[in-house]
């Protein structure tokens, strides 16, 4: 557990760290501010989006700074957090589950732009087999679709990757919410519900 | 401390189960009193201004409740003014829940909050939910259990509302498009939570938060609700009859204040983990820092419960840069065991979270820990787990699974090696059934708020809270809009504290609310220097005052 000290360049300041720490902490070991762009500090809010460019490495990867651990050379850039325009619906004007389809290319209708170029897959930072996810949705498979994006931390990345400007987790959102609201109907939930409405059940203090 | 080298402890462990249960040779009151850090010498103080003058409370909560505002009047002449009929303060489960619920009954809803919407302690919880849905359950043993745990101090019609509405707010969630994990045939799993008498968590994986707030926030943008991000409050509003009336938001981005002007207040801002109480490490999100209640109890709100906070049993201790991260309850839920250093059982792993905490600082206090480079932990027996119950890692810890892989520590081959992490403030602003503080005008929900859960909370209850009286407060603010609203707005309120601090000669120069923890470096951020350089321009207004004073 020999701690390693390296030197990075994290938007332009050069900062020393040891090697056991991850882009944040860095940053702040060197002791520079740094707020916003700053959430959780775990990997699930998606707030502490980073360009990094590694030694001997022509490539810029779009990643977490809460999850990348510094390393010698890295260059680092934080990206600010746009919130994207959104496409609004909601769920409560959907009357019934056969028309979510025919709904959908009204709420997204960039969807039917998708070059294929993969661009959202090589900028999740969650590995989400985003593009094919995307496709799901298109064909209407909803539950699919919604399924490879458990992991999703709507941290907007795909969106920016997209040149069509596709809101991919949003399209992966639409697809897990529609599938709640219309499919998880469990039984001992409503049987509970039920019994709580006829009274079955008060507190005794 | 003494403790054993982790090298040489991971060495000695093996895949075995299962493992009897060493006697624990002391009462559980007197393992709280003895290890458990609430109880701990020296930490608390009286607090001499305020509602709650007289009471004991954490000392580092009192430094922040006894501070001088950032501002005075000065600061908002020629100001941006806005009006609103509610303003919710906080962007995390609570306050989305809030927003979503006025909006629905047709008011002008803003929600301002610190940094980006969804950025809570909510997005991060793990574990679930609790509503009573199994055959074997009932409102009334979950009611029971909580007050247990609580120790009997929870205000008992809070809990009942809870216990009672737990199953309308799972059927809330799901018709806001949030899973659940269920069998076969459709039906909710639930968890057997620590110290409940019965399975009653229901949960989505070990991202029960992230599933709740992605959908949360999602609503929130599409319901009519003008949402403020990098806005922190940094002081409310009052009235000339001492009515909360708004809030002064300041602007990350901008360099500027704006004065909201809100017929009702609805603060759901959270908790105070990254105030690292009693130097814990902590579960908590970046911005738990305690502002809601410094702001509530300056406007007069008594708060409760100030030296009781919860320390989860298992944060990680290893690898040392994941320090105080959490790991589920849920994982003690499906049968895990927790092992000292010499591979000894030492505590029932589903007693309530202070007692199993209590427990584990007792082993390293006793030197049968596992020494790391900056600290001490015990196992958490996750590979036997596995052995006993393949693939049920990655089937329900996914993000268990991948925060090993970012500390290279696979819990299915290598225990994980944990100890408490401070997670969540058990008191905070005294409310009612609605929510409602002891100020008008002023809601409290979620974790700011106090009451619910005594001195101890049981997983799940927080998710639960949340919806409940986030839901309750908006029904009741939106109903009861004051007709006459937004009469002589200000800071009023503060120069009486203040007044009354210069009295007791407190030190002026810490101001409060913290918004940011100490290591973010906030205060020396060139991005955010109008907001500090207006905290020079209010110290010295108070020097000048001091002087006129004396």
């Amino acid at each position: 557990m020999v701690k390693k000290m390296v030197s990075a360049k994290i938007n332009g300041h050069a900062v020393t760290a040891p090697d056991s720490m991850n882009i944040i902490q860095a940053y702040w070991h060197a002791g520079f501010p740094r707020i916003s762009g700053v959430g959780c500090l775990e990997g699930v809010c998606g707030s502490c989006r980073v360009m990094v460019r590694r030694v001997d490495s022509g490539k810029v990867t779009a990643e977490l700074a809460c999850q990348t651990m510094i390393e010698e050379g890295m260059q680092v850039q934080f990206l600010s957090f746009q919130t994207p325009k959104q496409h609004t619906y909601r769920l409560a004007d959907f009357k019934n589950s056969w028309d979510v389809q025919s709904q959908f290319f009204d709420i997204f209708p960039e969807v039917s732009h998708c070059r294929h170029c993969g661009g959202c897959d090589v900028v999740c930072p969650k590995d989400i087999d985003v593009e094919n996810g995307v496709g799901l949705a298109a064909m209407g498979r909803f539950r699919e679709a919604g399924e490879l994006f458990v992991e999703c931390v709507m941290c907007n990345l795909c969106k920016s990757g997209c040149p069509e400007q596709i809101a991919p987790n949003q399209v992966g959102l639409f697809a897990r919410r529609v599938t709640a609201y219309f499919h998880i109907r469990p039984s001992n939930l409503i049987n509970r519900l039920e019994a709580i409405r006829r009274g079955e059940f008060r507190i005794t203090r | 401390m003494a403790g054993i080298p982790y090298t040489e402890a991971l060495s000695r462990y093996q895949i075995a189960a299962p493992r009897p249960l060493r006697d624990s040779s002391l009462a559980v009151a007197d393992l709280l009193e003895q290890f458990h850090p609430d109880y701990l010498k020296n930490s608390t103080v009286e607090l001499k201004v305020g509602a709650n003058k007289g009471d004991r409370c954490h000392r580092d909560l009192a430094r922040i409740l006894q501070s001088d505002s950032r501002i005075d009047d000065l600061a908002l002449a020629g100001v941006e003014v806005l009006e609103t009929d509610v303003l919710v303060i906080g962007g995390g489960g609570a306050g989305c829940t809030a927003a979503i619920t006025a909006a629905e009954q047709g008011v002008e809803v803003m929600l301002a909050t610190k940094l980006k919407l969804g950025d809570s302690n909510t997005v991060m919880a793990e574990g679930g939910i609790q509503a009573s849905i199994e055959p074997s359950d009932t409102p009334q043993m979950h009611y029971d259990d909580t007050l247990r745990a609580g120790h009997h101090l929870s205000d008992k019609a809070l809990v009942e509302l809870l216990a009672m509405s737990g199953p309308e707010v799972v059927r809330w969630l799901i018709q806001q498009g949030m899973q659940f994990e269920v069998n076969k045939y459709g039906d909710l799993l639930t968890r057997k939570p620590g110290g409940a008498s019965a399975p009653r968590v229901v949960y989505y994986r070990d991202y029960t938060g992230l599933e709740m707030m992605r959908v949360l926030r999602e609503s929130v943008r599409n319901c009519k609700v003008v949402v403020r991000e990098f806005s922190p409050v940094v002081d409310l509003l009052s009235d000339e009859s001492g009515h909360c009336a708004g809030a002064v938001l300041s602007n990350l981005s901008m360099d500027a204040y704006t004065v909201v002007r809100a017929r009702q207040v609805i603060l759901a801002s959270g908790g105070i983990g990254r105030l690292h109480l009693n130097q814990f490490p902590t579960s908590n999100h970046f911005g738990a820092t305690g502002d809601g209640l410094v702001l509530a109890y300056r406007l007069g709100a008594k708060l409760r419960d100030l030296d009781s906070f919860q320390y989860h049993p298992t944060g990680m201790a290893y690898p040392c840069h994941m320090m105080g991260s959490l790991i589920t309850e849920g994982v003690r839920s499906a049968g895990v065991q927790i092992l000292n250093a010499l591979g000894e059982r030492f505590v029932e792993e589903l007693n309530p979270r202070d007692h199993v905490a209590a427990a584990i600082i007792r082993e390293c206090a006793e030197g049968r820990g596992v020494l790391t480079e900056k600290g001490v932990g015990v196992w958490l027996d996750t590979p036997t787990l596995e052995r006993q119950q393949p693939g049920i890692f990655e089937r329900r810890f996914p993000k268990l699974v991948q925060r090993g892989k970012q500390g290279s520590v696979d819990p299915r081959q290598i225990p994980m090696l944990i100890y408490p992490t401070l997670h969540y403030q058990n008191g905070g602003v005294v409310i009612d059934v609605n929510g409602q503080s002891t100020v008008p005008g002023l809601y409290c929900v979620g974790e700011v708020s106090g009451g619910i859960h005594g001195r101890n909370r049981l997983m799940g209850n927080a998710l639960l809270e949340l919806v409940v009286f986030g839901r309750r407060a908006a029904l009741h603010a939106a109903a009861n809009l004051r007709r006459s609203g937004y009469h002589r707005v200000s800071l009023e309120h503060l120069s009486n504290m203040r007044r009354e601090l210069m009295r007791l000669g407190e030190d002026m120069t810490y101001k409060g609310p913290q918004l940011f923890p100490d290591y973010a470096n906030f205060d020396n951020d060139p991005d955010y220097r109008d907001l500090n350089y207006r905290i020079i321009l209010g110290e010295l207004g108070a020097r000048i005052r001091k002087l006129v004073s004396t």
